[in-house]
């Protein structure tokens, strides 16, 4: 740097056109996550790629799952190369890194000063890792991506008031890098914790290595920060454990084909939205908090207005955590939504009507009116080996305003 | 005659013959003393005298089987279209066709028309309304609700979006008054029980009624039985299917019934609905699934429903304030919804309802009970037979796959499978072709000409 002036002024220009370069790079990718998670492009397949180029993401759902979901990839080589580059991903892809570059910006002109607060990131990095060694990874929604995959939801859900949760929270959090610059990427970002992690724990495993004569001092940062690391782990892992238990007391809820079992469903779901947005008909609904306190935002199935269709997976395709997991069409009829019950207490066939809306929009063949000597009438009957609870005649069924039949949750292992 | 008349005679006119039988002083010589035509001692007189049925051929026993002789049949009429069953879709036909410019005769085993709709005492229509709503039934059928509309205590929920209820006796009125109105022939009392044939193509029926065995030949005939009795016996194709097998009853005095009066748990059933008769409802019944084509099991369903329906209202009548309950009637025909159905040149399919698929030939567009989904097209494909020429299907036993029978087997479709196979039989009858060959676009005309919605 203290070399001569003609240098220092080349130096400085192609700093200048490295930062130019990282704007327009940078801008690029803000761009094409918005294409990809609008609903402009044809099938919105590019979707899954947004919340999926987690790291954070990527290692959560393996530990939890203890499989590797073929989705995460783009993860795992963020992660990767996080190894050979600190914090790149934060500097030259992050779209909310973006965001939150430019109201900082705009709080520094407003003399706010950074902030200086605890390492708040690292405590919900170690807290969700830990989580999901038992398959219960705690704060994985507090994601950056699948926070800002989120906000999309309110483009094609317009009218549903609850899609826009994620664009208010989202807005709240750009408000707040006004109020305390760089708060949200230095500090709470668990995804950039997560990548200061990483970096540190390499260095501090190749200075092991590349040291074998002095070993690292116990106070070195490096250690420090595994045995933080390490201690919230516990912390988290016990906090998991409790969480499954308070979770395994909640009924099952009816949630999209291809959902793992329900306690690590709700916390491997990263409240993203892709699945709601990819759902060609629009049946994939926020959680409000009906099926358990946990499970808040999460994605449930509404029979009301249309059905899960027998040929469709799409919901299934762009899941980033694992917590839907791919479903092929072939398997389709096999995975169990739910099961229908009939409230025979509004069942136009107890009143001898000539309805048969329900066998008739039956994709699988799976319901029979079966006539009663007794009653003098018919009740529709389930077959259960036939039917996975896809909705068909809930959505069918006439009655208003609460339908006659309707699928009930079954218990996911 | 007039002075043949005596005080007996005269007595007897005045409605207090019974006693005068009653004293045995009735001398049976002096009526056959009477010439042929004379009306002598009864209300009744003699048309011919030491008569043997002509035209006998009685079937033999012949080594234990019973062997029907070969026989010449009366030819009891000729036309260009013979409409067999006057159901719903029967009578629409028969006055598409009339309409259409072809001579028209009717035959039907009942004494009225309007098959279950009316003898079944079915009484709701179903069917017509898609998302909107929109009522797709029109043309003939809406003419009948439009002319029911004008009378008095003939129809009740006239509104677009809901399903109106008729009077039977409103209906079978209003059909002999459009019957006569079009100058249809008809034959009541009449059961087809075969069809005509030569070549493969099907030149008229043959019916039983107490005139005998006697045929009619025509240039097409429309198979409206419900059952496919005709379009069977030509040997067409076609599917053998269970259904629901009910009876419908009608109860009264509904407005009479003090509810309050009846004990919370009380849950009376099967107690219908409202008809245009105050304090009368009509009653449906699903029934067991069961053979519309075995007679034995047509007696037992009769027999069984008979039995529930007395029981039913004999119990719910027990219940305190619903005392005054009472069994007005059964209906006169068994609730037979589905037994035959045609193997079409093209078949009605839930599929072309999901996807809304469009047919060159579309010749009506069938809807649903309560608007809950769009509009289906149905095509003439599926009122031809695959094989067997002149013969059409209309109504409750034209092509369609076992999850669309159900649909298309309401009423308003009836109707409008009915008017469109009238008009296609005279358009095969003006232009000399087989229904199969007919030109659907004059068809689909003169159906847009007869205000028939084809989508
Ligand atoms: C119990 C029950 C409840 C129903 N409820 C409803 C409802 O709520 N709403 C609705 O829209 N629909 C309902 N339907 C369906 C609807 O009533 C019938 O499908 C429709 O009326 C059939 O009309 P169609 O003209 O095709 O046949 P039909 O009405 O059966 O007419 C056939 C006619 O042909 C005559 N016939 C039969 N065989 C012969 C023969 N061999 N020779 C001469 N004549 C013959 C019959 O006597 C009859 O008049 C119900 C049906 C049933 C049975």
């Amino acid at each position: 740097m203290n070399t001569a002036g003609p240098q220092t002024d080349s130096s400085a220009a192609s700093a200048g056109a490295k930062r130019h370069l990282r704007l327009i790079i940078r801008c690029t990718c803000l761009v094409a996550a918005v294409l990809c998670l609008l609903p402009v492009l044809p099938k919105g397949s590019l979707m899954r790629y947004v919340p999926a180029a987690s790291a954070f993401v990527a290692i959560s759902s393996l530990l939890a799952t203890k499989t590797f979901q073929p989705i995460t990839a783009l993860g795992f080589i963020t992660a990767l190369l996080t190894l050979l580059r600190h914090r790149w991903f934060c500097r030259w892809i992050c779209p909310v890194g973006l965001c939150m570059d430019g109201v900082s910006c705009l709080g520094r002109r407003l003399k706010r000063k950074p902030s200086q607060e605890i390492q708040f990131g690292r405590l919900l990095v170690a807290l969700t890792l830990g989580g999901a060694v038992l398959g219960y990874p705690l704060f994985l929604y507090t994601d950056p991506l699948a926070l800002f995959s989120g906000i999309f939801l309110a483009a094609t859900q317009a009218t549903v008031l609850l899609s826009w949760i994620s664009a208010l929270l989202f807005a709240v959090l750009l408000i707040a890098g006004v109020l305390w610059p760089n708060l949200w990427c230095g500090r709470v970002c668990p995804l950039g914790a997560f990548q200061d992690l990483i970096s540190m724990l390499s260095r501090y495993v190749r200075s092991l290595f590349a040291t074998k004569t002095k070993r690292p001092a116990e106070t070195s940062p490096g250690y420090r920060i595994a045995r933080r690391t390490a201690l919230g782990m516990v912390v988290g892992a016990g906090c998991a454990a409790a969480a499954r238990r308070i979770g395994s007391k909640r009924t099952p809820a009816l949630r999209p084909p291809g959902a793992i079992e329900e306690t690590t469903f709700v916390a491997l779901c990263t409240r993203c939205g892709n699945c709601m947005r990819a759902c060609p008909h629009s049946i994939i609904e926020r959680d409000l908090g009906e099926n358990g306190w946990a499970g808040i935002l999460t994605p449930v199935l509404s029979f009301e207005n249309d059905y899960c269709r027998e040929d469709c997976t799409q919901c299934t395709e762009v899941c980033p955590s694992g917590a839907i997991i791919r479903v092929l069409p072939d398997e389709k009829p096999n995975i169990r939504i739910g099961l229908p019950r009939v409230d025979m207490d509004i069942c136009l066939l107890s009143e001898d009507r000539e309805c048969s809306a329900c066998m008739r929009w039956c994709p699988y063949d799976a319901i029979r009116y079966i006539f009663s000597e007794a009653t003098y009438s018919l009740t529709p009957v389930v077959n259960p080996d036939r039917c996975n609870g896809c909705g068909a005649c809930q959505t069918a069924c006439p009655t208003k305003p609460v339908k006659a039949i309707r699928i009930a949750a079954s218990l996911r292992t | 005659m007039n002075d043949r008349i005596t005080r007996r005679d005269y007595l007897r006119m005045l409605g207090i013959s019974g006693l005068a039988i009653g004293t045995g002083s009735f001398d049976p010589s002096r009526a056959l003393a009477r010439g042929v035509g004379e009306s002598g001692g009864f209300q009744s007189s003699v048309i011919a005298r030491d008569k043997v049925q002509p035209n006998r051929a009685n079937p033999v026993l012949i080594d234990g089987e019973v062997i029907q002789p070969q026989r010449k049949l009366q030819v009891f009429a000729e036309t260009d279209v013979l409409v067999v069953g006057g159901g719903s879709a029967g009578i629409v036909a028969a006055i598409a066709a009339k309409r259409a410019g072809a001579k028209v005769t009717v035959v039907e085993r009942y004494g009225h028309f309007g098959g279950l709709w009316t003898g079944g005492l079915v009484l709701v229509i179903l069917g017509h309304i898609v998302k909107g709503p929109k009522q797709v039934c029109q043309g003939i059928g809406e003419e009948i609700m439009r002319r029911l509309d004008k009378m008095d205590g003939a129809i009740i929920n006239r509104r677009t979006g809901s399903n109106p209820t008729v009077d039977a006796e409103a209906v079978k009125y209003l059909m002999v008054e459009m019957i006569e109105q079009e100058n249809i022939d008809v034959f009541l009392h009449c059961w087809g029980v075969d069809a005509i044939m030569q070549d493969g193509a099907v030149k008229g029926a043959v019916f039983e009624s107490k005139s005998g065995r006697q045929a009619i030949l025509a240039k097409v005939v429309i198979d409206a039985t419900g059952d496919g009795d005709i379009f069977a016996a030509a040997g067409a194709e076609f599917e053998h299917r269970s259904h629901n097998i009910g009876l419908v009853s009608r109860v009264g005095n509904l407005d009479k019934i003090d509810k309050s009066k009846a004990p919370p748990d009380a849950k009376p059933k099967h107690l219908g609905s409202a008809t245009p008769v105050k304090g009368v409802n009509w009653v449906n019944l699903r029934g067991p699934m069961v053979d519309g084509l075995d007679v034995a099991t047509l007696t037992r369903m009769e027999m069984n429903h008979r039995k529930f329906i007395w029981n039913n209202i004999r119990k719910t009548r027990s219940i305190p304030g619903y005392e005054r309950l009472y069994l007005v009637e059964t209906a006169p025909q068994l609730g037979v919804r589905i037994t035959r159905v045609l193997d079409g040149l093209n078949t009605v399919r839930l599929d072309h309802l999901k996807n809304a698929t469009k047919f060159p030939d579309v010749i009506g567009v069938g809807g649903a009970s309560n608007a809950e989904h769009g509009e289906w097209q149905i095509p003439y494909g599926a009122l031809v037979p695959e094989k067997i020429d002149n013969v059409l299907a209309a109504g409750r036993c034209i092509s369609a796959e076992l999850r669309m029978a159900d649909l298309v087997r309401l009423i308003p479709n009836c109707f409008v499978t009915g008017h469109a196979a009238g008009v296609a039989a005279a358009v095969a009858v003006r232009d000399r072709c087989s229904p199969r060959d007919a030109d659907v676009s004059k068809i689909q005309k003169i159906l847009r000409q007869q205000e028939a919605y084809l989508g």
